[in-house]
């Protein structure tokens, strides 16, 4: 049957073509004969009747001929055809006896498609694979055009290469993009193809045997048997394209090189072995991890034992270390502990123990970050009983003290422990100074500083008691010794020029007459008191004078009272009143009236003046210079005179601690001088209280006073206790406890295994690990 | 008063005034100290602990109290030992035991002034919010004709120029006796041909040498071996000399700016040089900290850096903010055009960065006058830096898209928009979206982008963001080993991996400007100024972008 695409003149539409040969097919004709004029997709869409249809094609055909072609049509196109020929191609069999035009077999499924010259653009593009049905073929006489085969993922492709248009590459431009399954065999030279999804390989047997026995056919449809011989020559002449599997792109390495080799290969040649900084870079070209030891670690522990002053120590005017006291103790040594006191102070009962307001103890870090501070006032009581150490070699030398007091006995302690003579000159009848004069024997019992004071002299040193040092005397003194502490304390007191001070008596004096017996006898029965001057001698001062019978004890001060401690507390308990800011105008002594700037006034019938008292200096040669009537020195107590040293209240006021602390550096400066040695200062910082760690100790209610006990509480701020905990702490094991054979020990870090976390500083109770840049 | 300060807590920050805070697991540690021997800044540190508990057993009341004391880890509370929220003790944590959580409700602008001293740090605008460009879309997509451009099977050379590109009148051409014949003696201005997006300028001791190196590495192999034309731009800072006398050398914009820093080198080592850089930038001012000047602290010139910029070791390096000895803009762009021209014989783009201003426009049109200048490149407000006043950071500066749009459109104007290449930085990539962004700037009117911080985020994998997250850049404590010159740190960076990844980010932004330019069939030269493929949501940001308005 002969179905004509023009009738006389009239071009059929393709939906009319389309109907015709539907109804032909459906009445029945299988052999139609299409007189075609450009109508678009000629052929497809006849589904399987048990016959074949057969068509031929005649005239300019349209695109998308025999499109959606279904198994059982045979189309035979008598010349060219144009675009997408077999488009979604589901089994026809397609023979072209000319060339095709763009997008041969696009999508094609099943099927033949035979061309007896050659494809345009795009062809054998999207491709499928069904396993229910037979491969699609392609077979193209000549070559194809640009983008060949792309995205193609089923079904078999020949280019045969015969008369190429371009003798240079006969599968045009980049064929093969995002191909992804079936199989290209072409025959002839080609420029590149998407190396990314294909690979080119040689013909295998399969591949040749299939090739040979389905060629014959093609060869036949398209009518050139003639070139079966050329075209089968030789599986040489043939090479084949398939694609990538996923496994094999996914197993690709992402760069066409690594960096590694870009630098050894490229880079490196060119700039130079080590790379641009080459020849700056002095380390390692290693890479470092994140964690690291030795060297690379960014922060090393230091074992900072003894390298801080412990708060108690630092408070202490006389420095006495209580840590090491208790370290000591906590380690079975008692005596030890109780004799190393003795080398900072002769007086650790007397003062410590006794008199002093234990600035220590307001310090010690038990106190002020859990509960009560260490009772070290106790802890020195217990040194009452120890004997002197032992005094070091003698070494020839001889220094004279000027004064017995607290100041001049600790100097002339200090100097006798490291071997020199000394010559202490008194002015009184006794040893002690205001120790022995001033405080109220109810604070200081009488047999523990005789004690104390038999200790001192059991040292021999040569005291040489009623010798008032004058100028005459100081100058032969500055002649015969080697050195010279001076020592004489202040004596005399500050009084205040307002009306009526003629009947003020001397505080100082007061004090003296009452322990000493000296000048008049003083009897307050019944009498109003008041005490210029709150400070703590003001307040032994009101204890006093209850003692003698006063009525009223009342303490005035143009400031907040600087008296604390034991001295107000007890006072205070006496009755004593304290009234500030009171500024003395008069004193009438007849009328039993202390008036005050402010207008008013209060009943006194006596009044005592105790605002401080000033020395006596008048021994003094030229060369040693005062300030505002006291010795000026530095700060280990030199005059200026090198020779001379001064120490307590002749240089500033100041507690008995201070004058103790005062008295040993300018001995040890004195010793440092004569022994021609440089005295280290004393250049240690005072540890942080946030550096201990508190709590590791739990708050306890003390229960009575044993020494263990308070070297088990005793934090040792800055001091190993040798706990271990650092030893245990550290994860690297990098910590370990060695001992010297002196019994000392020491924790040592090894520095291959510690990372610098920190774990040790931070959980050593202590605060005696620290971490330091590692540089 | 010293009890107090000794022992309670009166003078101290509480943690909810802190920007991260720890979030430390007590039941997953194993106290192995990784954590703390890390943190760049010591946040963290290890301490005691008491725990007690009561407990009652039995059939009636029956108090026991148990203590105990654990070690833990701590943040500290020290304003200037703040977490940063590096997270690097996540990072080294075998247990998942610790992480820095941001707190929204941080008060640390208000206390991070002790001494007196403003704040400094590194890194960009802590913004986190899509900054304009973010918030731009490409609305032109065109789907229907076959070839329309396919990125992934389609061929795309995605260049741009950098250089003046004289117009075909104006160049020194003529036919003589039917041949094309160019005037020796007159000027052409030289053009590079480079990859539209190029790695900002980053300096030789604000990066360590492991980064600048594994960079300059990545550039190389980029051209060497991928085949794209991507250049680096040097910072100021100097070149290392073996690179500059190296064939890779073309890859290199040289900065100068007004520190003027390893220049004697550069110049001693010009005639040594086999291939002339890539171009010349001259800075006049930076996005992230504009009016301010480069500071590099004296802790970080070490032998290699004081080498490298001409300068004793262990000094503060400081630039000026401004160029001295130049009292006008003409002046200023004229003179040093000119002298950076002559160093290499007039054969090498010499171009201007400025920062994002209100000015720009000026400064462009005496480039436009000044047949010399190259380029103009434009640094807006979200460029980051290595060191600045945090002020200067967070509230200076000019958004770049209205700056880069108001620049192109003025040269449209003049009929100069495709003479003169304008070149976008700051912000670029800063959400991620390299590719988008440079996209996005090319169809304002970009020529070409710079990206630095989003390079060092992808390739090195720095931890700042714009939750001020790290931003240790100027301590010299970068956790990642990219901002320090210690070795112990930038060795923890390995140079051929960032070398790795920056090819990578190259490969993958070039994928994503195809996606981006194939729906627009551009796949030859670049939609520059293309802006009816723009839109955004936001009526106001379209508006002032003459760009499409989308809803």
């Amino acid at each position: 049957m002969v179905i004509k695409g023009n009738i006389k003149g009239r071009r059929v539409s393709s939906r009319e073509l389309e109907a015709q040969i539907q109804r032909a097919v459906a009445e029945g004709h299988y052999r139609l004969t299409i007189k075609a004029d450009g109508q678009h997709g000629i052929g497809g869409r006849i589904w399987p009747r048990g016959r074949k249809v057969r068509i031929t094609v005649d005239g300019p055909v349209g695109q998308r001929l025999g499109s959606m072609g279904m198994e059982g049509t045979e189309i035979v196109v008598r010349g060219s055809a144009s675009d997408d020929v077999g488009w979604i191609n589901c089994g026809a069999e397609i023979t072209v006896l000319g060339d095709v035009t763009n997008g041969a077999h696009n999508a094609g499924a099943q099927g033949v498609l035979y061309v007896q010259g050659g494809g345009g653009a795009r062809c054998d593009t999207m491709t499928k694979f069904n396993p229910r049905f037979e491969p699609l073929q392609s077979w193209y006489f000549r070559d194809v055009g640009d983008s060949f085969a792309e995205f193609k993922a089923g079904g078999i492709a020949v280019v045969c290469g015969v008369e190429p248009r371009n003798p240079k590459n006969i599968l045009g431009y980049r064929p093969c993009v995002g191909m992804v399954g079936g199989t290209i065999y072409f025959r002839g030279p080609v420029e590149g193809y998407s190396e990314n999804d294909v690979r080119l390989l040689e013909m295998s047997e399969q591949d040749w045997q299939w090739l040979t026995e389905n060629i014959v056919p093609y060869l036949k449809a398209i009518d050139r048997m003639e070139y079966l011989d050329e075209l089968t020559r030789s599986p040489d002449d043939w090479r084949k394209l398939i694609a990538y599997t996923p496994a094999e792109k996914a197993a690709r390495q992402p760069l066409k090189m690594s960096t590694v080799e870009f630098r050894r290969q490229v880079w490196e040649p060119e700039v130079g072995e080590g790379g641009i900084f080459g020849e700056y870079l002095d380390h390692d070209r290693t890479l470092l991890p994140y964690i690291t030891t030795g060297e690379d670690r960014r922060f090393r522990p230091a074992w900072n034992n003894n390298k801080y002053l412990p708060p108690c120590a630092s408070a202490c005017p006389s420095r006495i270390p209580s840590h090491e006291r208790t370290s000591l103790i906590r380690q079975g040594k008692l005596e030890e502990a109780l004799e190393l006191v003795l080398r900072y102070s002769p007086f650790p009962a007397t003062v410590c123990g006794q008199v002093c307001p234990n600035l220590c103890m307001d310090a010690c870090t038990r106190g002020v970050v859990l509960d009560q501070p260490l009772d070290i006032q106790r802890l020195g009581r217990l040194s009452l009983d120890i004997p002197a150490p032992e005094k070091a070699k003698p070494t020839g030398r001889r220094v004279a003290v000027i004064g017995g007091g607290p100041g001049g006995m600790s100097a002339a302690w200090q100097l006798a422990l490291k071997g020199h003579e000394v010559d202490l000159y008194e002015a009184t009848d006794r040893l002690g100074g205001k120790i022995e004069w001033c405080i109220p024997r109810s604070r200081l019992p009488q047999e523990v500083l005789a004690k104390e004071i038999e200790r001192f002299r059991s040292l021999g040193i040569d005291v040489h008691l009623e010798t008032r040092v004058d100028r005459k005397l100081f100058d032969r003194i500055y002649r015969e010794h080697e050195m010279v502490i001076i020592a004489t304390g202040a004596h005399e007191a500050r009084m205040l020029r307002f009306p009526g001070w003629e009947d003020v008596i001397p505080g100082i004096d007061f004090l003296k007459s009452i322990n000493l017996g000296l000048g008049p006898e003083y009897d307050f029965t019944g009498k109003k008191v008041a005490v210029i001057g709150a400070g703590n001698v003001g307040m032994d001062i009101a204890c006093q004078a209850f003692d003698l019978g006063a009525e009223s004890v009342t303490a005035v001060d143009i400031q907040p009272p600087a008296s604390f401690g034991k001295e107000q507390e007890m006072a205070r308990e006496r009755g004593t009143e304290i009234l500030w800011p009171k500024v003395t105008s008069k004193f009438d002594h007849e009328r039993g009236r202390l008036h005050f700037e402010d207008g008013s006034a209060i009943d006194a019938d006596e009044v005592i003046i105790s605002i401080g008292d000033v020395p006596v200096l008048d021994f003094l040669p030229p060369g040693i210079n005062t300030e505002r009537g006291h010795i000026t020195v530095s700060e280990n107590g030199q005059t200026t005179d090198v020779k001379v040293f001064a120490v307590g209240d002749a240089t500033r006021p100041g507690l008995i601690t201070d004058a103790i602390g005062q008295g040993r550096t300018a001995a040890e400066a004195v010793h440092a001088t004569m022994m021609d040695y440089d005295v280290a200062p004393e250049l240690k910082q005072v540890i942080p209280y946030e550096r201990i760690r508190a709590a590791y100790y739990e708050s306890e209610p003390r229960d009575g006073f044993e020494p263990e006990q308070e070297a088990n509480r005793c934090m040792s701020c800055g001091l190993c206790r040798d706990c271990g905990m650092c030893e245990v702490t550290c994860y690297y094991d990098a910590i370990s406890r060695v001992e010297g054979e002196d019994g000392s020990f020491a924790y040592v870090v090894d520095d291959d295994l510690c990372i610098g976390c920190g774990f040790c500083a931070g959980t050593c109770p202590c605060g005696v690990w620290e971490m330091e840049e590692n540089i | 008063m010293e009890p107090a300060e000794r022992v309670d807590q009166n003078y101290e920050l509480s943690l909810k005034e802190f920007p991260y805070i720890v979030r430390w697991r007590d039941d997953r540690c194993t106290r192995c100290g990784r954590c703390t021997a890390v943190c760049p800044v010591s946040a963290i540190e290890p301490t005691v602990q008491v725990q007690r508990t009561v407990t009652s057993e039995g059939t009636a009341p029956k108090p026991a109290a148990q203590r105990r004391l654990v070690h833990v880890v701590r943040q500290v509370r020290d304003i200037d030992r703040y977490c940063t929220g590096c997270g690097t003790c996540t990072l080294v944590c075998p247990n998942t035991a610790i992480e820095p959580e941001y707190n929204p409700q941080h008060k640390f602008l208000f206390h991070k002034n002790r001494g007196g001293a403003a704040y400094r740090r590194g890194g960009r605008r802590n913004d986190p919010q899509p900054s304009t460009v973010d918030q731009l879309k490409f609305v032109r997509i065109s789907m229907l004709t076959d070839p329309a451009l396919d990125a992934g099977r389609h061929e795309f050379r995605i260049r741009t120029y950098l250089g003046r590109n004289l117009p075909a009148e104006k160049l020194p051409l003529e036919v003589k006796r039917g041949r094309l014949a160019r005037d020796e003696e007159a000027f052409i201005p030289p053009v590079r041909e480079i990859y539209p997006i190029r790695i900002g300028s980053m300096s030789v001791g604000a990066l360590s040498p492991h980064m600048w190196e594994g960079l300059a590495m990545g550039v190389a192999y980029l051209n060497e071996v991928e085949g794209m034309p991507v250049v680096m731009c040097t910072g100021e800072g100097g070149i290392p000399p073996r690179l500059l006398k190296s064939r890779f050398a073309k890859y290199f914009i040289l900065q100068i700016a007004s520190g003027y820093f390893g220049w004697d080198e550069i110049v001693h080592a010009i005639p040594e040089m086999t291939e002339d850089p890539a171009g010349i930038e001259i800075k006049y001012g930076q996005g992230a900290k504009p009016g301010d000047g480069g500071l590099l602290m004296a802790y970080k010139v070490l032998k290699l850096i004081a080498r490298i910029r001409g300068v004793p070791e262990y000094v503060d390096l400081a630039s000026p903010p401004t160029h001295q000895t130049k009292y006008s803009i003409e002046e200023a762009i004229a003179k040093m055009i000119q002298s950076m021209s002559m160093a290499w014989g007039f054969r090498v783009p010499v171009y201007p960065k400025i920062s994002g201003t209100t000015t720009a426009q000026a400064v462009l049109n005496n480039a436009v006058r000044n047949p010399y200048a190259a380029a103009l490149c434009i640094d807006g407000e979200d460029g980051g830096t290595g060191a600045a006043y945090n002020v200067s950071m967070d509230k200076m500066g000019h958004p770049i898209a209205s700056n880069i749009r108001d620049c192109y459109l003025d040269l449209v104007k003049q009929g100069k928009q495709n003479e003169l290449p304008l070149i976008a930085a700051g912000g670029m990539g800063k959400n991620g979206s390299l590719a988008a962004n440079a996209a996005a700037m090319i169809m304002l009117g970009a020529s070409a982008v710079d990206s630095g911080k989003y390079i060092m985020q992808a390739t090195a994998q720095c931890f700042g963001d714009e939750y001020n997250r790290c931003n240790l850049c100027n301590t010299g404590r970068c956790p990642r080993g990219i901002t320090t010159q210690d070795p112990r740190l930038y060795r923890r960076l390995d140079p051929d991996m960032v070398a790795e990844r920056l090819v990578e980010v190259f490969k993958a932004a070039d994928m994503e400007l195809r996606k981006i330019f194939a729906p627009m069939g551009r796949s030859t030269e670049l939609p520059i100024g293309m802006s009816d493929g723009l839109g955004c949501a936001n009526r106001e940001i379209a508006e002032r972008l003459k760009i499409k308005h989308v809803v």
